[in-house]
Parts: C-alpha cells; sequence; structure tokens
C-alpha cells in the first residue's frame, strides 16, 4: 500500500489526465475497495459494476479531491461505499439473496486489529462508538460495515423500524458530541 | 451555517448509509446545492470511514482494468503490465505473532448476521478469472486466507497509510526529499486552483501537508506524520522566499490538532506564495517571540498544483 501522501500525488497527476498515474492508482486501492463493495453487495458482479463506476468517477472527479478534508482512501471508499449503497437502496425491493446468481462471499466479520495496530483517528472512533449502549453499538457498526438498511437492522433486533430510526439518531448525535464535532 | 439537528442527523445517516432510496436522493440534491451541507456530510465520511481500516482487501477479477479503461476511454497502447504494490506482509506479521492480548475496544466477532456461521470466509469466485501471476497471486491468497492474517494484512495497511513513522524500519516508505517540484514561474492561481505541499524532513514520511486555496489564500495545515511537539515547544511555519530576501516569515503556530486553518497567507503576492519554500521549526511553546526562527527547519517542502483550473 502507498502512503497517503503518494496517494495525494497520483490522485492531483490523475487530475491532469495522467493514466500511468491512474493505473497505479488503481493498482494500489481497488482491493481496499472492493473489500469495501462486496461485503454491503455480496455480489461479485454488482460490487464490480459498483467499483467500475467508483474509478470512472474518481477519474473525472480527481480535480474535486482536497487534501486539506480527507485523506485520499477514504475520499475514494466514500465514492465507492455511497454508490453500493445506492444500489442496495434501490434494489432492496427484489432481495439480493434470493437471485441465484447471489454469492456467499465477504460475509466475514471485519477483522479485528490490535488496539496498536490502530490510528489514532480509528481508536477516537471506537471509543466513541463504545459508549453507546452494545446494542447500539453493534446497530452502527452494521449498518456502516454491511450497508444494512432501517428495515433490516429492525429485523435483525427485532424492535420496530421507527424504533431502529430513533436509535440511529440518538447514536449518530452521541457519537457527535462524543467527537467534539 | 448553523444547522438543525435534524439535518446533522441526515447528514449522519447519509455518511452511515442508513436512509432509504428517497431521503439519499433528497440529501444528494442538497449536497450539489449547498457546499456547508456537503461539507458536514464530508466530514461524517471521513470520521465513519476510518472503520474502514478493519475490512480486509479482496482482489477484483482483472478483467475490470479492462473494463474500467474502456469506460473513460484509455487506449490500451500504453499499458504495462499492472505493478501490484509490495506487499512484505507476511515476513512482517505472521497469525502466529499477532498479540493476542491486545484485544480491540469493541468486540466485532458477533456482527455478522445470524446465519452467519453458513457462509463460507472471505472467498472470492475464481472460475471466471484467469491465472494470475506471481505477486498478484501471492497478494490475492494473502487476502483470501484466514481472519488473523487478514488483520494483520489491514493493520499493516493502517500503519502505512496513516502512520509511517510506526513501521519499523524495513517497512518504512522510502524517504523521499525530493518529491514537490518545483514551479519557479508558476502562472497565478486561477479561481478553484488548489495548492498543495508535502513538509518533509531529511528521513521519514511527510510530517505535515499544506493545502493553499488558491482564491482565498487561506491554507490548511494537515498533520500526517509529524511526532507530537514536545512539551513546552511548538511547531512555527515559516514562508521563506528570496522575493522577500530570504528572510523567513511567520506563518503561525501550528496547532495540536489534525488540522491547522489560517488566512494569513492572503498577506503575500501569488508569486511569492507559488515559489516559497515552506519549512517548520521548533520553537518555544506558542511560537517564536521575536519573529525569527530558532531552530533548523525540521520539515520543509514547496507548493504545487494540485487541481487544474477548468
Amino acid at each position: 500500500m502507498l502512503t497517503p501522501a503518494e496517494l495525494v500525488w497520483l490522485i492531483a497527476a490523475v487530475a491532469k489526465g495522467d493514466q500511468a498515474a491512474f493505473e497505479r492508482l488503481y493498482a494500489a486501492t481497488r482491493a481496499k475497495l472492493y473489500g469495501v463493495v462486496l461485503r454491503i453487495l455480496r455480489r461479485q458482479d454488482l460490487a464490480e459494476e459498483v467499483i467500475q463506476e467508483t474509478y470512472v468517477k474518481i477519474w473525472n472527479s480527481a480535480g474535486q479531491f482536497n487534501p486539506g478534508l480527507s485523506s485520499p482512501i477514504t475520499w475514494m471508499a466514500s465514492i465507492a461505499r455511497n454508490r453500493a449503497i445506492d444500489l442496495v437502496r434501490k434494489k432492496s425491493e427484489l432481495s439480493l439473496e434470493d437471485e441465484p446468481a447471489a454469492m456467499e462471499v465477504a460475509a466475514d466479520s471485519p477483522d479485528p486489529l490490535a488496539r496498536r495496530e490502530m490510528t489514532e483517528e480509528l481508536k477516537r472512533l471506537l471509543e466513541c462508538v463504545g459508549r453507546l449502549e452494545p446494542d447500539r453499538q453493534k446497530l452502527v457498526l452494521l449498518a456502516y460495515y454491511n450497508g444494512w438498511s432501517r428495515e433490516q437492522l429492525a429485523a435483525k433486533f427485532e424492535t420496530p423500524v421507527n424504533t431502529v430510526k430513533t436509535w440511529l439518531r440518538r447514536s449518530m448525535l452521541d457519537i457527535r458530541e462524543c467527537l467534539g464535532l | 451555517m448553523d444547522y438543525s439537528e435534524d439535518h446533522i442527523c441526515l447528514a449522519a445517516e447519509y455518511a452511515l448509509g442508513t436512509l432509504d432510496a428517497e431521503e439519499r436522493s433528497q440529501a444528494e440534491t442538497m449536497m450539489s446545492t449547498d457546499t456547508e451541507f456537503a461539507a458536514v456530510v464530508q466530514a461524517w465520511e471521513f470520521r465513519l470511514g476510518v472503520l474502514n481500516q478493519m475490512v480486509g482487501s479482496i482482489e477484483p477479477s482483472p478483467e475490470l482494468w479492462d473494463r474500467i479503461r474502456a469506460a473513460i476511454g484509455i487506449s490500451g497502447e500504453q499499458q504495462a503490465p499492472l505493478v501490484l504494490p509490495e506487499a512484505p506482509l507476511p515476513e512482517a506479521v505472521s497469525p502466529e505473532e499477532a498479540p493476542p492480548d491486545d484485544m480491540p475496544l469493541i468486540d466485532l466477532s458477533d456482527i455478522t448476521e445470524p446465519q452467519a456461521s453458513a457462509w463460507s470466509p472471505v472467498v472470492v469466485e475464481t472460475s471466471n478469472v484467469v491465472p494470475l501471476t506471481g505477486q498478484a497471486q501471492r497478494w490475492r491468497s494473502i487476502a483470501s486466507v484466514t481472519s488473523a492474517l487478514a488483520a494483520a494484512l489491514v493493520a499493516l495497511i493502517g500503519f502505512q497509510l496513516f502512520a509511517p513513522d510506526w513501521l519499523p524500519d524495513a517497512l518504512r516508505p522510502k524517504p523521499r526529499t525530493e518529491v514537490v517540484e518545483v514551479k519557479t514561474s508558476a502562472p497565478p492561481p486561477a479561481p478553484s486552483a488548489q495548492y498543495v505541499a508535502l513538509l518533509q524532513g531529511q528521513s521519514g514520511g511527510p510530517a505535515f501537508i499544506l493545502t493553499v486555496d488558491g482564491t482565498t489564500r487561506d491554507f490548511t495545515v494537515r498533520k500526517l506524520g509529524a511526532p507530537p511537539a514536545e512539551a513546552g515547544k511548538s511547531y512555527e511555519l515559516w514562508l521563506i522566499s528570496d522575493k522577500l530576501g530570504n528572510r523567513p516569515r511567520s506563518l503561525g503556530v501550528i496547532g495540536a490538532g489534525d488540522f491547522t486553518a489560517r488566512p494569513i497567507l492572503a498577506a503575500y503576492d501569488t508569486d511569492v506564495i507559488n515559489s516559497a519554500t515552506y519549512a517548520v521549526t521548533i520553537e518555544q511553546a506558542g511560537g517564536s517571540p521575536d519573529g525569527a526562527p530558532h531552530s533548523q527547519p525540521v520539515f520543509a517542502g514547496k507548493l504545487i498544483e494540485t487541481v487544474q483550473p477548468r
């Protein structure tokens, strides 16, 4: 993996139309973005479709990346994740699992990292998530990692959708306060 | 603008991903018309995005690159074989060596669906994948084995991304002292141009990233690999330009937080800003008392344009 600074340079070069830089950027980041997207979509064909759209968007809007506001990998992962969520929400009427092509991939839980291996930002966020009630910790992490809708979360927690709505809202405000945002 | 709790929650849930399709498109419309709201969303995406450090890497199929290239109209002529990033991971951290005592703050082990036990571990469909060669094969197999190894892998990616200084010597990215191109005859910043400088020392990764808005000339310093300033000391940022007789001009103390933003550069000419060297020294707490630096620069760099004016 390249350093954030190297990724910043690559994105800067991509903004100027540098195709070789784009290829290096793709090589350095595709597996991470694919891992993020596959967890949410759980189908290889859809995940690759989203990754394709993501890199097309990165090629076209690399100039909009501001290293003062986000890390390069977070910026790229946000593009990929948003597309995956958009897709999964629009397709929610037909259950992904029911389709014949559905694949059981990327269903692993997120990999636990040793605490000393985490970045400060991650530790801080996890400390704040850790202050939520246990159920709500899971609620937030399931939503983020698996891209679950409120309905899916309601089914998992055996509680009305409106309750999930309230929990999510409260949780995000608590996290915000804890992070000092 | 101060946003209501409703707006803040909308932004947060957009980033979290729990809005339904209609609410998402509502939020997207707001983001496209209200840059401040877009910034609130982006701040949430940035805060939550660190969670992706714990998601393992999985290789997509090799044909995907061809499809992306075709989609953006890149010709295949200049395409070299894909070179994967050097990944000296298995030697560095084997699962056996991963300390079991340092547990994560939150137990993530049971947040998969109830039927998770019936699911296979990370598996990549390989039936329609052409054989990969050498390093790629290795990378793929690394990414698809046990979760402990995947955890180590992700941990290392996290390290290299955010804190190169914590890496053992062998794994540290090579020090780069000449990464900043000098643009002595750069044209004045056009509207919307963004300039960036990596401030780094003689060895080790970049310590700070300096970003300058070409229009407002506001600058932001983002802390990257710099160690915290010692007790009783502060990092201070200086502008050094031959157009100003090479006398360092203070741009102020860099705060202890991740970001420091200031409008001070507006006082300088475009030419000076573009060609100056930006240097960081260690001063007494609160900064140099007499407007002159008291140490050799520990980190320095020059600006390059990162965003093409359009």
